[in-house]
């Protein structure tokens, strides 16, 4: 309260979401003077190019690849999302699967009954989410049949319900979900979450290589990679980081695929090297993962976290061939 | 009970010994599990025991979420290494990473659900199978506050619980029932002052604890 009174900020954010005890309203204050501005210039760049007879929002050239890191403005996100990821297009193809799937004549009472325990702890602190459990409902369920490999995750309620809060379009969040799981990070949420396991071994190989000395403290403490980012990749840091954040990460994750999600994941251990380094024991380091670098100044400043994540030197090739190393050598996380 | 767990967050009573303090003091560590079905109290049970906190709406633990508490029993410091774990079936092929090598479980359920109990059975099962033998187990029959919409009865857990040799309680994270109390028996049974056996043994003299303020225990 004392945090608020002198802020110009509401301690709910523009999502609905409350913002933390500690958030650092003086920061944040500092960070959006400037974005304030970056945003409007995005915002009228990105009318611009809207505004072009015959853009192709599916062809994401050089340029639009740019404009899309530079985060696209919140009210063209949804059909932006939808464009550029190509869930737009599926969805051409497939029209009434969304509406066939919620009129099946019975769903699989375990599923729903798993579905509806998480509707009331999904974003409990979002001053707007009460009103849209019945469409994440909808969506999970209908997911949930479309995709038996892989059911109902949990993890898949806090993806759906902020696509649900930023296209405020239960279809849509649908397909957007279903590109998601199929195509960015398949075999992720599916039962034996087979791709997870491989992907946080290449991850820990990946810190191995670029910031050793911060794998060393995590492995002589004793954390596993597993506890501090199996949320990170199957939630795409929803619920995780501030959600401005959250949603630059996912413009990208849209356009290019799943070797953002590495590259968010590596800036997290990048950014935050120094304070992990300084940890002397693992209690330390676990809250620091936990709860102090998922809400401090580096990632509450979204444009320059994203100016981080592209800093780094990451090729899908070599992603590629720590995938398949990690396939050889199943036994390592 | 004549040891209390925590002190609530009020700072300094004084004469109350801190693990980095006299020496007199022995101190152990241990690394404990959670296990149990989705949504039966995991995380709720873990926050109430080491931050004194209840939330309705518990976030579920996506993967698995690490936390440590302190305790006194007698003259000995008891450091908890709290590995809390994802309840979804799924997630189980995580669960082997978190409970090898673990010193003690608290298998919990929800008095509610029927299904709860029957998979607590099995992760008894599987961690006499896989973890290490000399493992403490508790059994936790969490949601106790809800007693009267029951379906699993006390004697019936009870009676499991014997049978198999786990300490037994009914808890309620919500009002903090029997919380301190299953940790605190936990820590009883356990061997202390066995340096060879205890994975960790001393706290580090400087033992940083950003987590939380050391409790002063020991009253």
């Amino acid at each position: 309260m004392d945090a608020t009174a002198s802020s110009k900020f509401s301690d709910v954010d523009e999502y609905g979401f409350k913002r933390g005890d500690n958030f650092d309203y003086k920061a944040y204050s500092k960070f959006m003077d400037g974005y304030l501005k970056t945003l409007t210039r995005r915002r009228m760049k990105w009318e611009a190019i809207l505004q072009q007879k015959d853009f192709d929002l599916s062809n994401i050239d050089a340029k639009l690849k740019r404009y899309i890191r530079k985060g696209i403005p919140g009210p063209y996100r949804p059909d932006v999302w939808m464009k550029i990821s190509g869930a737009a297009a599926a969805q051409q193809l497939n029209p009434n699967l969304y509406k066939s799937l919620l009129e099946l004549e019975q769903f699989n009472k375990e599923i729903s009954d798993s579905i509806s325990i998480d509707l009331p702890r999904t974003f409990p602190d979002n001053i707007y989410f009460d009103t849209k459990k019945d469409s994440l409902y909808n969506i999970l369920i209908a997911y949930a049949h479309h995709n038996r490999d892989v059911g109902y995750c949990q993890g898949l309620n806090y993806i759906a319900g902020l696509l649900l809060i930023v296209t405020n379009d239960e279809e849509k969040s649908f397909w957007l979900l279903k590109h998601i799981v199929e195509n960015i990070v398949p075999q992720y949420h599916s039962h034996n979450m087979a791709n997870l396991l491989r992907d946080l071994a290449v991850f820990k190989e990946l810190v191995i290589r670029r910031v050793p000395a911060v794998n060393r403290v995590v492995e002589n403490m004793g954390l596993p990679y597993a506890v501090i980012a199996t949320k990170w990749f199957i939630c795409i840091f929803a619920e995780v980081l501030p959600v401005e954040t959250v949603l630059r990460i996912w413009d990208c994750v849209f356009a290019e695929g799943y070797k953002i999600v590495f590259r968010a994941a590596l800036a997290m251990f990048v950014t935050h090297k120094n304070a992990i380094l300084e940890c002397t024991d693992i209690a330390a380091l676990a809250n620091l993962f936990r709860d102090v670098m998922i809400q401090d100044s580096i990632v509450t400043d979204c444009h320059g976290f994203i100016n981080a994540m592209f800093a780094l030197r990451l090729k899908r090739s070599e992603l590629e061939s720590l995938r398949k190393l990690a396939a050889l050598n199943k036994t390592t996380t | 009970m004549a040891t209390t767990p925590r002190s609530g967050g009020a700072a300094g009573s004084g004469a109350a010994q801190r693990p980095n303090g006299t020496s007199q003091n022995k101190s152990c560590q241990f690394k404990l599990v959670l296990l149990g079905e989705s949504a039966v109290g995991k995380s709720s049970l873990v926050l109430r025991f080491v931050k004194g906190q209840f939330h309705e709406y518990q976030e579920s633990t996506i993967g698995a979420a690490f936390l440590t508490q302190t305790i006194c029993i007698e003259d000995t410091v008891v450091k908890f290494e709290i590995w809390d774990t994802a309840g979804q079936e799924r997630y189980h092929s995580l669960a082997p990473m978190y409970y090898r090598g673990a010193q003690a479980a608290i298998v919990v359920y929800d008095i509610q659900n029927q299904d709860s109990f029957q998979r607590a059975k099995t992760w008894v099962k599987e961690l006499h199978k896989q973890a290490s033998p000399n493992i403490v187990i508790a059994l936790a029959g969490n949601k106790a506050d809800l007693s009267n919409i029951r379906v699993v009865e006390f004697d019936e857990a009870k009676q499991y619980a014997e049978e198999n040799g786990l300490l037994f309680m009914e808890t309620s994270a919500k009002t903090g029932m029997n919380v301190n109390d299953i940790f605190l028996a936990i820590a009883k049974k356990l061997p202390k002052n066995d340096g060879a056996n205890n994975q960790g043994t001393s706290i580090r003299p400087n033992g940083n604890e950003t987590n939380r303020p050391t409790n002063n225990c020991c009253k």
